[in-house]
């Protein structure tokens, strides 16, 4: 993966070379250097004169500093800012040099001089000083330091307690219970200033810990004949339910408990989500009782069809046999960083797309996407009841569970329906994250289902740009923040570990609880903090400008209508926009969003009357029409519509990154026109005499665009700064080839062999 | 139902009634069958069943007779209509009638006008557009706007009756101080007499793209004093190096083949401050092959599991990859290097005139308009004489011609994937870039029509025939990009990573019904940008309001502020 060789210059740069700055007095400078530390964190151990590289032929951009280890983070801090392209966003809890513990894969210590290398564990001994230190992260960054200058030692301790602190042996070493108990103690420590579970999103999204979240779902959902239970109350029955769920009204608190016993981990069936035509969508472990199997089970599929208003039968999938289990999608996830992370960038290029395909990463989004579709069908177009099986019921299910409901409520598709949905399906319905994210590093569950989920969720995001409320940069922090030990929201295998951890912890720690069911630990929901106001704009789509712009819906374009003739239709005979041989089946294709939509209404109507497997029926006639954005949406599933998901995968290579490129361009576009309809609006309340609306009402800071028309015009280097990586910026954040600049060393991965007399490095 | 309108100039040959449309996707329909001198026409008479097929005859390239022994049915009979658009067409028939033989007797006839001594419908179309694409590219005009001619270049009108090089345009741009009579000496020592000449400077550096074809040392290593000294005065018009490049498009293993052939390529001991670099790019007939393979896995139905590792075995994208990052490198060599280069394959029109446009379109923000695009097309391609007819063999039945090749097309995919990249600084959309293509094969307009404009001009196409480009400027706001940003100055470098490459999906696999049409987002942002004007027109609406009101009612105490410009921002 990454080779000892000795880096050396073979490239000629453009640029002027870092300024040598005060040279005189470099090695007090370094030593001064001091570390942003959160409540809680502390420094474990620190090393100065430390060279973090760049680039991986060349020293020359390197950064020198302080490489210090806390318990929260590994950090590196310099005076020297980073040459070319930074971070286009900060991340408020940490630098730009800075990952968290969580965030480390791997841990590698190299001696060049006596040829040696090791993957550093837990507790290990050590027993050459490393001249060389990389790490792997899981987020597919790789970070390379290099001690020359250091002293051998406190750089050996400083990999060493790197190692310890990065794999903790118990949850409540983890950062986040440092940082409660000192918020408890010093309730007036604010971190940033703003104070811990603010934050607008945050507190509008239900995390459904409490009845009347779930009530008030019900409610939303007209789901009339199901109820919120509290039989596990205190966690009676079982440890991994939430404690408050839904049931069908049919079943009684009584025959629940007893029923209870016969399922794996007692977990009981889970109303997640009613369709309005009564469908209810429902999850369930595994009956082990295998005598009472088929009396409970029928039991509870009758109370389910009692629900229902058709009374019609319930529709059983069964996950375990149905979609890829959490070792192949491990499995298929590190051979995908594997592929990205691959080192030379070459070498991987001319196989790129078997070697896509041999990781089944894409296979395995797509077949997640199509079992969702299928259960779409199930529910909208069959009306039946749902009950997804699974032995545990707390894994592929809540990937299911959530996509389909991703599909059909378009509330999951704002940022509060979608946080309240992973609240829903995944905290409170107990997906093992501190084991699947393997937050300890000894987990042999390790699986990314949730990263599995966010990249479906993207295949879809890039398939209707308009139909979410959230863009692909929120979907990439989200994911990020999973790798970040602050939060608690990931950091549990269920609510009823964190309130029992928690619990005891806080009476170790002394820690008076009240009232509490155990630490309140800081929610990712609370965006504040981690971004500035500014940058959480940029989790704002400027395509979705919720149901205020209606134009598209049902496939009439109402408030715009075209005024200048078309050809097609004044003179003779020219096909429309050329149809040109078009078969009829791209004719009745929607042009979804499109314009053109209603040159032809009248072969919309046509009823294939093809006798064929209903659920392709389905998706041919939902397909056949043009969709509406603010219904159901069902994802394209040929090869050529699943993708990878760059933003997220290959952010840090800067061989893939599209200089003033990208979506990002179009993006900015929209964006802009987006914050003048916004303001256009607002102009126009205010004559109404509504009261103005100002940036800082949740409504103004929802719909707050990152780029709007002032940043334009004021400058016009802002769309330099803008790349296909955008907000991320790929330099400074991986030791790789030089790509730095210019263009030519572009060149080097423009075709397989170069059998050219020329030699790139002495030209110019 | 949709009634077939003729063009002007279009006539229907003959009509069948009860043929079978067997499409791949949704089944068979039963309908009538309509052939005219510029399209096949399929109408379903089903009830509840619409569907119209409806086709110019042009893009054909074959058309089989199936049947027999192995489809025994109720529809024995039946043709394939191979295309040229990545599709194929299959109508079934029943045996005993023999009217149904006739009709489709029409089609071939039609299909391949060339065949039956008919001439191309392009030369019958009679529409009259308020646009003339004709007067779209003027050479002159073109150079003038590239600063041509100056001190070391000149326009020479040696080549006006085409005796110099004859697939070469009469409007010449050679260095100044070249004579003519240099100039024939320098054509005999290059293949198909296609001399070394300029398409594109740079307006600061001055740095040039000159293109040609192959010199002709053969294997006994000729020399041409002429050529040499005409490459070093290529070197001396840029004052900012002391180099010229030369990029031979081709593999260099092919390259010293062609040496053989009385070909090759220029070597550094002939040509002082030369320095050459091969692209790696292949020949026509190995991307014939790859669109064939690209072809085979994608319709009609695609094989999902081994989708990627199929595409990969076409190697179509490696090609795209590949001319993408030669036309790169010249373009950065032309930008950065500040270095005059010298382009050429074999004879010069195919591969050479992919990467010099290609490279003009990173180059010069012109290029990236409408307008600008099908300058570029009319002087790279039609005017340099690639070989159109013979590329796509219009009219022609000899589907199995070697000379046949989607050279046009991966230039045009190459753009795709720069517009994908770039998504706001092409003023053109995907839709324009389908229709070019479309009308590449249809026979409908002569832009695409003739090999070179010597042929052009013996044919009479301007005279006879509509200009492609006169259509599209018609009705320019189909092809408008909501997106664009004239960001003339700024130079593109795609990245031709495999990563970002993508397969056409819009294009090759639009037949199929599952494919999204494209362009979502565009279509978005024109709602979008249709709801501002409405709220601006709102907002002035009530503004006018409120003055009046102001000046007949003398005062409201809450009356808001006047807002004078809607574009600022509070």
């Amino acid at each position: 993966m990454f080779s000892l060789r000795q880096p050396k210059p073979s490239f000629k740069s453009y640029l002027l070379p870092p300024q040598q700055e005060d040279k005189l007095n470099p090695e007090t400078k370094i030593k001064k250097l001091k570390p942003v530390l959160l409540p809680g964190e502390i420094v474990v151990n620190e090393v100065n004169f430390v060279r973090k590289c760049i680039a991986s032929d060349t020293s020359q951009y390197d950064l020198w500093g302080k490489l210090v280890c806390t318990n929260f983070k590994i950090s590196f801090i310099t005076e020297n800012s980073v040459p070319f392209q930074r971070f286009h966003y900060k991340n408020l809890l940490l630098g730009e040099h800075d990952v968290p513990l969580t965030c480390i894969e791997q841990i590698v210590v190299v001696n060049d001089t006596k040829r040696k290398q090791k993957i550093l564990s837990h507790n290990q001994k050590l027993k050459f000083n490393p001249t060389e230190l990389i790490i792997y992260c899981k987020d597919f960054r790789i970070l390379r330091f290099r001690f020359d200058e250091a002293g051998p030692e406190s750089a050996k301790k400083v990999c060493l307690a790197l190692a310890h602190y990065s794999q903790p042996t118990d949850l409540q070493l983890l950062f986040a219970f440092e940082y409660v108990a000192q918020m408890y103690h010093n309730p007036a420590d604010k971190v940033n200033g703003i104070d811990p579970g603010g934050g607008d999103f945050c507190q509008r999204t239900p995390l459904f810990e409490t009845y009347s979240d779930w009530d008030r779902e019900i409610k939303r959902t007209g789901a009339s004949d199901w109820r919120v239970c509290s039989v596990n109350e205190g966690y009676m029955i079982s440890t991994c339910l939430p404690e408050y769920f839904v049931v069908p009204s049919s079943l009684a608190d009584q025959d629940l408990k007893q029923y209870s016993h016969a399922f794996v981990g007692r977990r009981m069936p889970l109303w997640c989500w009613n369709h309005s035509n009564g469908s209810a969508l429902v999850r369930m472990a595994s009956i082990k009782d295998l005598l009472q199997l088929r009396k409970i089970d029928q039991r509870v599929c009758s109370g389910i069809t009692r629900s229902h208003p058709l009374r019609s039968d319930v529709y059983k999938c069964d996950l375990d046999h149905n979609v890829p289990g959490i070792q192949d999608i491990h499995v298929a996830f590190s051979k995908l960083r594997q592929l990205c992370v691959n080192e030379p960038f070459d070498e991987t290029e001319e196989k790129w797309l078997s070697s896509l395909e041999n990781t089944r990463w894409l296979e395995f989004v797509r077949t997640f996407l199509k079992q969702a579709a299928e259960l779409v069908y199930m529910l909208d177009f069959s009306r039946r009841s749902v009950v997804l099986q699974e032995e545990e019921g707390r894994d592929v299910s809540c990937l299911v569970a959530s996509l389909v409901q991703l599909m059909l409520d378009p509330y999951f598709r704002t940022i509060v329906g979608f946080q309240s949905l992973i609240q829903k399906e995944w905290v409170m319905s107990a997906y093992p994250f501190l084991d699947r994210c393997n937050h300890l590093k000894r987990s042999e569950k390790e699986s990314p289902l949730f990263v599995l989920f966010l990249d479906c969720v993207w295949q879809l995001l890039q398939q209707y740009p308009a139909a979410f409320q959230f863009t692909e940069t929120y979907l990439t922090v989200l994911h990020d923040s999973t790798r970040n030990s602050l939060f608690g929201t990931f950091l549990f295998n269920s609510p009823h570990q964190r309130v029992q951890q928690s619990t005891e912890f806080a009476i170790g720690k002394n820690i008076q609880l009240g009232e509490e069911k155990g630490l309140k630990f800081p929610s990712v929901w609370d965006w504040s903090l981690q971004f500035s106001a500014k940058d959480r704009a940029l989790f704002n789509n400027p395509l979705y400008i919720g149901k205020s712009v209606p134009c598209v819906q049902n496939g009439a374009v109402k408030s715009f209508k075209r005024t200048k003739k078309n050809y097609s239709s004044t003179m003779r005979g020219m096909p429309p926009s050329l149809k040109n041989g078009l078969v009829i089946q791209q004719e009745i294709m929607p042009r979804r969003n499109s314009l053109i939509l209603k040159l032809k209404p009248e072969i919309l109507q046509q009823v294939p009357v093809m006798p064929s497997n209903g659920f392709e029926q389905y998706l041919r006639d939902w397909f056949s029409k043009p969709a509406d954005l603010h219904g159901v949406i069902l994802p394209c599933l040929h090869g050529t519509h699943i993708k990878i998901w760059k933003l997220c995968y290959l952010r840090w290579t800067p061989e893939a990154q599209i200089n003033h490129g990208g979506f990002i361009m179009a993006f900015q576009r929209i964006s802009i026109l987006a914050s003048e309809i916004e303001l256009l609006q607002s102009r126009l309340r205010q004559y109404r005499g509504y009261p103005l609306s100002n940036a800082t009402s949740p409504a103004g800071e929802q719909n707050r665009m990152f780029f709007r028309p002032e940043v334009l015009h004021s400058s016009n280097e802002s769309l330099d700064i803008l790349s296909s990586s955008f907000p991320f910026s790929p330099i400074g954040n991986l030791c790789r080839r030089s790509i730095l600049g210019t263009p030519l060393s572009k060149f080097l991965n423009g075709a397989k062999i170069w059998l050219s007399t020329e030699t790139l490095a002495n030209e110019d | 139902m949709e009634e077939l309108l003729l063009l002007p100039g279009e006539s229907v040959k003959d009509i069948a009634k009860d043929v079978t449309y067997i499409c791949p996707f949704s089944g068979a329909y039963r309908g009538s069958f309509t052939v005219t001198n510029y399209r096949l026409y399929f109408r379903s008479l089903e009830r509840d069943r619409h569907l119209v097929l409806d086709a110019p005859l042009g893009i054909i390239s074959r058309i089989e007779k199936i049947g027999g022994a192995a489809s025994r049915g109720e529809n024995p009979n039946g043709i394939e209509i191979v295309c040229k658009d990545m599709r194929n067409i299959r109508f079934a028939y029943k045996q005993d009638l023999r009217t149904r033989k006739s009709v489709f007797e029409n089609l071939v006839k039609f299909a391949f006008p060339l065949n039956y001594g008919l001439p191309l419908f392009a030369f019958e179309y009679k529409e009259v557009f308020p646009e003339n694409g004709w007067k779209v590219y003027d050479p002159i005009q073109e150079y003038r706007r590239q600063g041509i001619p100056n001190e070391s270049w000149r326009i020479t009108r040696v080549n006006e009756r085409y005796e110099l090089c004859d697939t070469y345009p009469a409007c010449l741009v050679v260095p100044a101080n070249i004579s003519d009579d240099e100039l024939r000496k320098i054509a005999a020592f290059r293949a198909q007499d296609r001399i070394p000449v300029l398409s594109w400077i740079h307006p600061e550096s001055q740095a040039a793209i000159t293109r040609c074809s192959q010199p002709l040392p053969g294997v006994n290593g000729k020399r041409s004093k002429e050529d040499e000294k005409y490459l070093q005065s290529i070197m001396d018009a840029n004052a900012q190096s002391h180099k010229v490049f030369i990029f031979d498009a081709r593999p260099s293993v092919n390259a010293v083949a062609n040496k053989a052939k009385g070909g090759g390529y220029e070597s550094e001991d002939a040509y002082q401050n030369a320095e050459l670099v091969f692209l790696d790019i292949h020949n026509i007939h190995v991307m014939r092959e790859s669109q064939r393979k690209l072809k085979e896995i994608s319709y009609p139905s695609i094989q999902e599991a081994n989708w990627l590792s199929n595409l990969e075995s076409t190697h179509w994208l490696e090609h795209i990859k590949l001319i993408l990052a030669g036309a790169l490198r010249i373009a950065d060599k032309v930008e950065s290097g500040k270095t005059s280069v010298v382009v050429h394959c074999s004879d010069g029109w195919d591969r050479t005139p992919q990467l010099t446009s290609l490279a003009m379109i990173m180059l010069d923000g012109y290029y990236r308009t409408i307008r600008g695009f099908e300058v570029l097309v009319e002087k790279e391609w039609v005017s340099f004489g690639h070989r159109f007819y013979q590329r796509t063999g219009h009219g022609d039945k000899n589907h199995a011609d070697a000379d046949r090749s989607p050279m046009f097309l991966q230039f045009i995919d190459c753009v795709w994937q720069m517009t994908r990249q770039f998504p706001n600084a092409f003023e053109f959309n995907e839709h324009f870039l389908i229709i070019i293509l479309d009308h590449l094969y249809s026979c409908l307009f002569g832009t695409f029509l003739c090999n070179c404009e010597l042929q052009k001009l013996k044919e009479g196409v301007v005279e006879e025939s509509v200009s492609l480009w006169s259509f599209i400027n018609s009705q320019l706001e189909d092809f408008i990009n909501p997106l664009y940003v004239n960001y003339s100055s700024h130079v593109l470098y795609p990245v031709t990573s495999t990563r970002n490459l993508e397969l056409w999906a819009g294009y090759y696999i639009r037949w199929n019904p599952r494919t999204r049409p494209p362009g979502a987002i565009n279509s978005r942002y024109k709602v979008l940008l249709a709801k501002r004007a409405e709220l601006q027109k709102r907002l002035e609406e009530l503004q006018r309001e409120i003055s009046n009101r102001s000046t007949s009612s003398s005062d409201r105490g809450s009356s808001p502020q006047p807002i004078t410009s809607v574009q600022t921002v509070v």
